[in-house]
């Protein structure tokens, strides 16, 4: 898929991974490159950007098995955002089905 | 590569940030490997799924520029972040440094303009202090009255530029979100 469609894509999969629970780094590169094919390191700048914009707060939390582990928590703010990209996305899905299935239907 | 590599790699590119952010940067890949490594993979396969790491780089000191334009925004930092941004990749090129050429150009032309409209009187004294047989009195009026013009678009073109400025730097900031840099061709 085209790369610049793609980076803006990575900023909702990661919000949207965030609003049901806090999670720490590595766990948002693992659930996203289960689906989709990325540089698994570009999503720390992006966190990073998202964290200095206001839309996550990060805190240390102890783990069983290491060293503590930075989790990103979505503030009221990010949640805004969130639900802003995810109505521009789903009306930019549908728009692109609607055409998709036009296209098959005349063929 | 093999983590102490990446980490390596990683800050050595990441100049012209502070050392508070390099060490918050690397502290989130440190525990990236150490979770990884947890999960029995290697240190190749970890940076390798992780990607280069003077592209992660690239990113994060794009990032920082833009910023810092938000925090002084002084000529020399305009051009550090339009410079960042151009380096995430040659869309950009096109994309962020055509505006940034036009805009430039335009702001430019208008001080310009500006600036001799208000140097018109001295420069009508100047012609006639050089060629005293031809002082119109005609001219001296006229040059005065493109002397408050010019104040007029000197003042006008000091709030263009900074609503100029605000613009472009939220079209970078944009471009940080959408443009090229650091993900996989699929």
């Amino acid at each position: 898929m085209n790369v610049q469609f793609k980076k803006g894509v990575l900023e909702l999969c990661v919000l949207v991974l965030l609003d049901k629970q806090d999670r720490y780094g590595y766990e948002l590169v693992q659930k996203i490159s289960e689906q989709i094919h990325i540089s698994e390191g570009s999503v720390y700048p992006l966190l990073r950007r998202l964290t200095k914009d206001g839309h996550f707060t990060t805190y240390l939390k102890e783990s069983t098995e290491g060293p503590p582990r930075k989790y990103y928590k979505l503030t009221d703010n990010g949640r805004v955002y969130l639900h802003d990209l995810l109505k521009e996305w789903k009306e930019f899905a549908n728009g692109v089905n609607q055409l998709i299935e036009e296209g098959v239907n005349d063929d | 590569m093999t983590k102490k590599q990446f980490l390596t790699k990683l800050n050595t590119s990441l100049k012209g940030l502070s050392s508070d952010d390099r060490e918050d940067i690397l502290q989130d890949f440190e525990e990236h490997f150490t979770i990884g490594l947890e999960e029995g993979k290697t240190e190749e396969q970890i940076s390798a799924s992780l990607g280069s790491p003077q592209q992660i780089a690239k990113e994060l000191v794009a990032t920082h520029r833009v910023e810092k334009v938000n925090e002084t925004s002084t000529a020399g930092n305009i051009f550090r972040a339009v410079w960042a941004v151009i380096g995430l990749g040659f869309f950009n090129l096109v994309i962020v440094l055509g505006p940034f050429i036009a805009l430039t150009g335009l702001i430019a032309a208008g001080w310009a303009v500006g600036i001799s409209f208000v140097a018109a009187p001295l420069l009508v004294l100047i012609n006639v202090a050089l060629h005293p047989q031809i002082f119109e009195l005609f001219d001296l009026f006229v040059s005065i009255a493109l002397a408050g013009l010019g104040l007029f678009i000197a003042i006008g073109m000091f709030f263009a530029t900074r609503a100029v400025k605000n613009g472009f730097v939220r079209y970078l900031k944009y471009n940080l979100s959408v443009v090229k840099g650091g993900v996989k061709h699929a």
